[in-house]
């Protein structure tokens, strides 16, 4: 029986004592953080190292001291968090590590039991187990936008509801305009004098465009890292991939964040040429899911040449007004309103990259990207580069059939 | 005309124009022409609207960015019909929320009078609203509520006309769509005002919490098929328990409205206002027939409720004639004449197909009875029948309080186990002695039928020991049994009925998750029979 093993046996044992479980996930993700610092896979590149070092510990850190912690989506603009010292918790990276742990089942059969759809988006329903479990302790905020995911607004009022804690939800309109970016600017406005009064200090508005600031440059910085990416050879596990999205949504407008960019910059320009075959995704990566772990991870033959979720957003903010360029910003997201818009991301996405091949992982639950799927299948093939879509689950391993998904997988690979 | 389907639709700019808005419904039982235009795990209501779209050439189509699934359907449809326009909604309230709303309403009018060269008349408008102004509702004093997705229409009146109590709508195809304009100089801001403050539906900011009445006698919540939304409310509502709660999920096509029924009228009846024929309470033989899915069960009881006689058979494919045959079945064994029979109650599945019987009665009230009839101290009864699984709940005087059934598949059920067993090549009576694990401990991790059927098929090649197989499968089922037992909560005792109860191995399996032993009646495929028996008896 291998470590990770024993470590889910043990948190399974003991989900009926919610304080230990606790203590039991901080100790898995201190232990994570040193065996990695301690570890170094040469394979890595020290930039990507970083970033999984700091991954580890911002959720670590929101989860020790859930006082000073706000609970949020992926989408949500945690420039004001970063600002103002604010730990963001996101549930989406909560419930990969819980999978992580292999103890996403547990979490989930536990949100079904007590009502929740089978079909709700496994992200959602492993964050909803653990609260039900009382293994999450309550933060002071939360913050969910209303764009892109339905779930964001039904989970957040019911954490919300439970644990008694304000929640604000910004509610980003389908379309831009200038109504629209007045709507949400309000809303922000909103937002920050919401988290003054829960966390009982002040906003500082030159710290907020301090944040944005930084997060220009790493915008600048992603699109240089973009111009090797359609040459070199760099992301080693999909799993990186992923944790890309704590620097590129969540995080950016951190110091760290920015540090890492530059490393990335660096590092990719020292990356081996490409060789063999790349594969751009769609939305999501299935970093547990064996077939695509077996096929990718430190692959010669197959590697990862980026996700369009990485890069929805491209533009510069406004640094004088930010409350108004975090509202375009987040109106603007390639992956709010039509399709279209995300159909032109991924086409200037693609042909800076070149990549050999398109995968979509439609992850079970997950309606707006399931939903565009042949529309992206269309777009693919308009360009001349296969196109595979596969369902499963990125976090309940118990929905990928890998024996399905390996033929077709294989397939597709052979046939590139 | 013009379809739509959100209610936050600007139905009444639609009739403006002198057009026709039809709401649409999905209906069909395939998703043939959908299917390939969008993916099969999409929300089957946005796949029925779309198949219907197609299959009628439906050529003008209003949409509201109301949620994942209709935002793609509007990306799909974009160049496949004539006009569609797609009107972003807020989730809130507050003025600029208005404003947003306002525009989108004046765009649509715009881009509707652009490709129908016809010209819009607020004074059309203006009327149309007056005509639908509001009028305030009397309370009845009973009443039971429906919220959640929306119902189909025909469900909607059966619920209507089988209770005592009045059904208030909270799904949205119950909104009324009444008016109270009273800014009239800005009549389409108004207008867009009224719209956003009809009854919030679960997409929209606002707090829900106030459309429960403490009073209702109980609520009727419907969930659609991968339309997650109100599974939210729905476990909200469950966790307070103060009101009779009965949760229905559809796929939104009618197909399985026998089984929605079922659950609708037990859900009735176990909260009192349902509408019953009363009956007086006579002498003689009376007669139970529970006509399920896989076997067919009579029971005849005589007025001091001894069992007289009982017949089990397999129910054939017609329902009637395996109903027919059980009946003679129990007579030839009670040496009784029909004549003898004073009265008949006939459930199950097959029991709006038996013409003989005086009263039919659902299973879940049935085995309810039957069971506390067994063992008065039964508080919990977990029937596993051919192809579906229930947990009933009674109280203390034998009443059932709350159930929960199997999803339409038939995952846990015993068609799951016969499927294996034709699988592992042996007979499903071989099967039911295996009851722990030999070498290993293997878990089947496919609740579905079909997908566990490969992953056992692989288990095989794997040279497995069938008897460890055997127990996953039964570890499998039990999984599920528990699933549905912690969704109304833990109560002993417990019993077990239905065609599975006589196998070991999954008794065994539940017993282990339980911590608790299961009773298992003599005969546990006939308790629904002897429930409905005895209601012909007692009259109730």
């Amino acid at each position: 029986m291998d470590t990770v093993k024993i470590y889910t046996n043990i948190i399974k044992d003991n989900m009926n004592r919610p304080e230990k479980v606790n203590k039991l996930i901080n100790f898995g993700l201190t232990a994570a953080y040193y065996y990695v610092s301690f570890f170094k896979d040469k394979r890595i590149p020290k930039s990507l190292h970083y970033l999984n070092k700091y991954s580890i510990k911002s959720i670590k850190d929101s989860l020790a001291n859930p006082q000073n912690s706000a609970w949020v989506n992926l989408f949500a603009p945690s420039e004001f968090l970063i600002a103002m010292d604010i730990k963001p918790l996101f549930i989406e990276a909560y419930s990969s590590f819980m999978s992580g742990f292999f103890i996403e089942d547990y979490l989930i059969d536990t949100a079904e039991s007590r009502g929740m759809s089978n079909t709700l988006c496994s992200y959602h329903k492993t964050f909803i187990g653990a609260s039900e479990l009382n293994i999450l302790k309550k933060p002071k905020f939360m913050m969910t936008t209303s764009m892109i995911c339905d779930a964001n607004i039904p989970t957040f009022k019911y954490l919300s509801k439970k644990h008694g804690v304000p929640l604000y939800i910004i509610d980003i309109p389908y379309k831009y305009s200038k109504d629209s970016v007045v709507y949400v600017k309000k809303q922000l406005l909103e937002v920050a004098e919401k988290l003054e009064e829960v966390f009982n200090r002040k906003l500082d508005i030159d710290k907020l465009r301090e944040v944005v600031k930084t997060e220009n440059k790493i915008r600048a910085l992603m699109k240089e890292y973009l111009n090797y990416a359609g040459e070199k050879r760099f992301i080693p596990t999909m799993t990186f991939e992923m944790y890309m999205l704590f620097a590129s949504h969540v995080f950016i407008g951190s110091k760290e964040v920015l540090h890492f960019y530059e490393m990335l910059v660096e590092d990719i320009k020292r990356a081996p040429e490409r060789s063999g075959k790349s594969i751009f995704f769609i939305h999501l990566l299935p970093i547990f899911e064996k077939n695509f772990k077996d096929y990718f991870n430190f692959s010669d033959k197959f590697h990862i040449a980026g996700s369009d979720l990485n890069y929805d957003f491209v533009d510069e903010i406004d640094e004088n007004d930010p409350f108004k360029g975090i509202a375009e910003k987040l109106i603007l997201n390639s992956f709010n309103g039509e399709i279209n818009r995300k159909v032109a991301r991924i086409k200037e996405l693609i042909e800076k990259i070149k990549p050999d091949g398109i995968i979509q992982f439609c992850h079970l639950g997950c309606k707006q990207s399931m939903g565009g799927t042949f529309i992206i299948k269309n777009l693919a093939s308009e360009v001349g580069i296969p196109f595979l879509y596969l369902d499963g689950d990125c976090v309940d391993k118990r929905n990928n059939q890998e024996g399905q998904n390996r033929t077709r997988l294989e397939a597709f690979l052979e046939m590139l | 005309m013009i379809g739509y389907v959100c209610k936050y639709t600007p139905v009444e700019i639609i009739e403006a124009f002198g057009e026709k808005p039809v709401r649409l419904d999905p209906g069909y039982k395939s998703y043939e022409h959908a299917e390939a235009l969008i993916h099969s795990n999409m929300c089957s209501f946005a796949k029925g609207v779309l198949e219907n779209i197609i299959e009628n050439n439906i050529e003008e189509v209003v949409l509201t960015a109301c949620c994942d699934s209709i935002k793609r359907l509007y990306d799909v449809l974009k160049d496949k019909v004539k006009f569609i326009h797609l009107l972003d909604l807020p989730r809130k309230k507050g003025p600029l929320a208005i404003d947003l709303f306002y525009n989108e309403i004046i765009e649509f009018i715009e881009a509707y009078q652009a490709f129908k060269n016809k010209n819009f008349a607020e004074e059309n408008l203006l009327k149309i609203l007056e005509s639908k102004s509001f009028n305030k509702d009397k309370q009845s004093t009973e009443s039971i509520a429906i919220l959640g997705a929306r119902l189909k229409d025909d469900v909607i009146e059966k619920i209507t006309n089988s209770c005592t109590a009045k059904v208030i709508n909270f799904t949205c195809t119950g909104e009324q769509r009444v008016f109270n304009i009273e800014a009239k100089d800005n009549l389409l801001k108004s207008y867009a005002e009224s719209l956003l403050n009809f009854t919030p539906c679960m997409r929209m900011a606002e707090d829900r919490s106030k459309l429960i009445n403490k009073e209702f006698k109980g609520i009727i919540y419907n969930t659609i098929k991968f339309c997650d939304f109100y599974s939210y409310e729905y476990a909200e509502l469950k966790s307070k328990a103060d009101l009779p709660l009965l949760k229905v999920e559809t796929d939104y096509n009618d197909s399985n409205s026998g089984q929605i029924l079922t659950r609708i009228d037990a859900f009735l009846e176990s909260t009192g206002i349902k509408k019953m024929e009363k009956q007086k309470t006579k002498k003689g033989y009376f007669v139970g027939v529970d006509s399920g899915s896989t076997s067919t069960n009579v029971v005849i009881i005589d007025e001091n409720k001894d069992i007289i006689s009982y017949s089990i058979i397999p129910t054939g494919p017609k329902a009637l004639e395996s109903a027919f045959k059980a009946f003679e079945i129990a007579l030839k064994n009670a040496g009784l004449q029909e004549r003898d029979i004073t009265s008949i109650v006939a459930t199950g599945y097959g029991r709006v197909s038996i013409p003989f019987a005086d009263r039919i009665v659902t299973e879940i009230t049935c085995h309810g009875k039957g069971a506390f009839f067994v063992d008065n101290a039964i508080r919990t009864v977990i029937d596993i029948g051919g192809q579906d699984s229930k947990v009933i709940r009674l109280d203390d005087s034998g009443n059932v309080i709350d159930f929960v059934m199997n999803d339409k598949c038939s995952a846990g059920t015993g068609r799951f186990l016969e499927v294996m067993a034709r699988t592992l090549g042996i007979s499903i009576e071989e099967m039911a002695k295996v009851q722990r694990e030999v070498k290993e401990n293997i878990t089947i991790t496919s609740m579905c039928t079909v997908f566990a059927e490969s992953e056992v098929i692989s288990l095989i090649a794997q040279n497995k020991d069938q008897r460890d197989i055997i127990h996953a499968l039964n570890k499998s089922i039990a999984s599920k049994a528990i699933s549905l037992v912690d969704r109304i909560g833990r109560k002993g005792k417990y019993m077990m009925t239905g065609g599975v109860a006589k196998n070991q191995g999954v008794v065994y399996a539940i017993e282990s998750r339980l911590g608790e032993k299961l009773i298992i009646p003599f005969e546990p495929q006939i308790i629904g029979a002897l429930g409905a028996a005895l209601i012909s008896l007692e009259g109730k």
